[in-house]
């Protein structure tokens, strides 16, 4: 089953949960399933079209994904803060 | 004791004090993100704030307790068949109705809960309004920025969108019509004037012991409705303002034939005019304006004061109170004729209202 990782402000939505085992075969999946364990997540990952936001980074490893990308059983998704502000 | 919600930047300060007096920071939430907007219904308690995370999106959070924990609402979120995504809640008004309240938003929608702001809906009867495709936004955005409801009637609300015009419903918001008769888009050319949409309202406030009186700070121009929105009188120019331009407006809600102003240089100068802070009053419905100054900073003081961070708190005599973009927060308890600082360095200030 994938492994959601969490870090930064998103964190606190989860009640401070820093990884979530999920169903899903691909990214968009994954945070789909993340979001019905977590109603409170809604939105802040993907808007309400599904877009991934814009200062939302998704890696595999070293390698920065979509939503479209395919996951596999062991999967490691991080949901990544991007590093922009002001 | 009175209590201040200022929206900042860098989070949500609550401050209390008394009125006239200093005021101490009691809270701050939401340590980083930009608060654009809180505001306490009088009705419930209950506290909201508008929180835009810059990473991920802006969400609206409600509490009974500011200093407490507080909860995320559901919405407002546009249904799957508008194809759109909120990009910043801009407003949050108490309605008439048992826990109504109304939600602005940009792109310029209007949603409404009916359970005290714990689920918002979107308001389809504007979303779908035919000349939608051709509304554009000004430099914040397109935005729905001014809510104002009809005391004592559910069915009748006129909303500001910057920069679409003000719109008017009679049924709750299933109808709506567009209303800006008098208003003169002087930013265009006049040729382009009579087919435009691009009505650009910065502010409106209805007076609620005459319902049918409303003030608006609009995009050059200052003008005053008589007949509840359907027609604007220009009230802005050679009365005694410096500029017509500016966000900031305030009403006496005991007084339909009191306003108040900040007016800023100019769309291109967005500063207080001459680097001197003055607060602009009528008390005849606009024929006259006059210069309140005593105690705000009169040289070198180039402020900018957004169009959410000007408040009254509905006392009498009336408290006033402004933040600036450069962190100043401005109190009067004498209805403008004197000021005090009440605080210098905040975040720079999006939003001012009295709990």
């Amino acid at each position: 089953m994938p492994k959601v990782i969490l870090t930064g402000s998103i964190r606190e939505q989860v009640g401070g949960v820093g990884a979530v085992d999920v169903d899903g075969d691909t990214v968009r999946a994954a945070v789909a399933a993340l979001e019905a364990a977590y109603p409170g997540l809604r939105g802040w990952v993907v808007d309400e079209r599904g877009a991934l936001r814009r200062h939302v980074k998704l890696f595999l490893g070293a390698e920065a994904v979509s939503l479209d990308t395919a996951l596999g059983p062991d999967a490691e998704l991080h949901i990544v803060a991007a590093i922009s502000g002001g | 004791m009175a209590e201040l919600l200022v929206g900042t930047k860098k989070g949500l300060v609550v401050l209390r004090g008394e009125r006239g007096g200093g005021f101490e920071m009691a809270a701050r939430a939401f340590p980083g993100e930009v608060v654009e907007f809180a505001i306490r219904d009088p009705r419930s308690g209950r506290y909201f704030a508008s929180v835009t995370n810059g990473q991920f999106g802006p969400h609206l959070f409600y509490s009974d307790d500011p200093t407490g924990g507080w909860q995320q609402a559901e919405g407002p979120a546009f249904p799957p068949a508008a194809g759109a995504a909120v990009e910043r809640i801009w407003v949050v008004e108490p309605g008439v109705g048992d826990g109504v309240l109304w939600c602005g938003v940009a792109p310029a929608a209007l949603f409404r809960s009916g359970d005290g702001g714990r689920t918002w809906a979107l308001v389809h009867g504007l979303w779908d309004v035919p000349s939608r495709p051709q509304w554009e936004g000004g430099a914040g955005g397109l935005c729905l920025h001014s809510i104002c409801p009809w005391p004592g009637d559910t069915d009748r609300l006129a909303v500001g969108i910057s920069s679409a015009g003000v719109w008017l419903t009679d049924d709750g918001g299933e109808s709506w019509r567009r209303s800006v008769k008098g208003l003169i888009p002087k930013y265009l050319p006049e040729e382009a004037r009579a087919t435009t949409h691009a009505y650009c309202v910065h502010n409106m406030k209805r007076a609620p012991r005459q319902p049918q009186t409303l003030y608006m700070q609009f995009h050059g121009g200052v003008y005053r409705s008589d007949d509840a929105g359907e027609t604007w009188l220009d009230i802005g120019t050679d009365r005694g303002l410096p500029s017509d331009f500016g966000f900031p407006l305030a009403i006496d809600p005991h007084d339909p034939d009191r306003a108040f102003v900040i007016p800023l240089a100019a769309d291109t100068d967005r500063v207080t005019p001459g680097g001197r802070v003055c607060v602009y009053e009528t008390r005849d419905r606009g024929t006259t304006w006059r210069a309140l100054r005593e105690g705000l900073p009169q040289s070198q003081a180039y402020l900018t004061v957004l169009r959410q961070a000007f408040c009254n708190d509905g006392n009498s005599p009336l408290g006033l109170y402004f933040g600036t973009q450069t962190g100043e927060l401005f109190a009067s308890a004498d209805a403008g004729r004197s000021w005090s600082t009440i605080a210098a360095r905040l975040p720079p200030v999006a939003s001012v209202r009295c709990a």
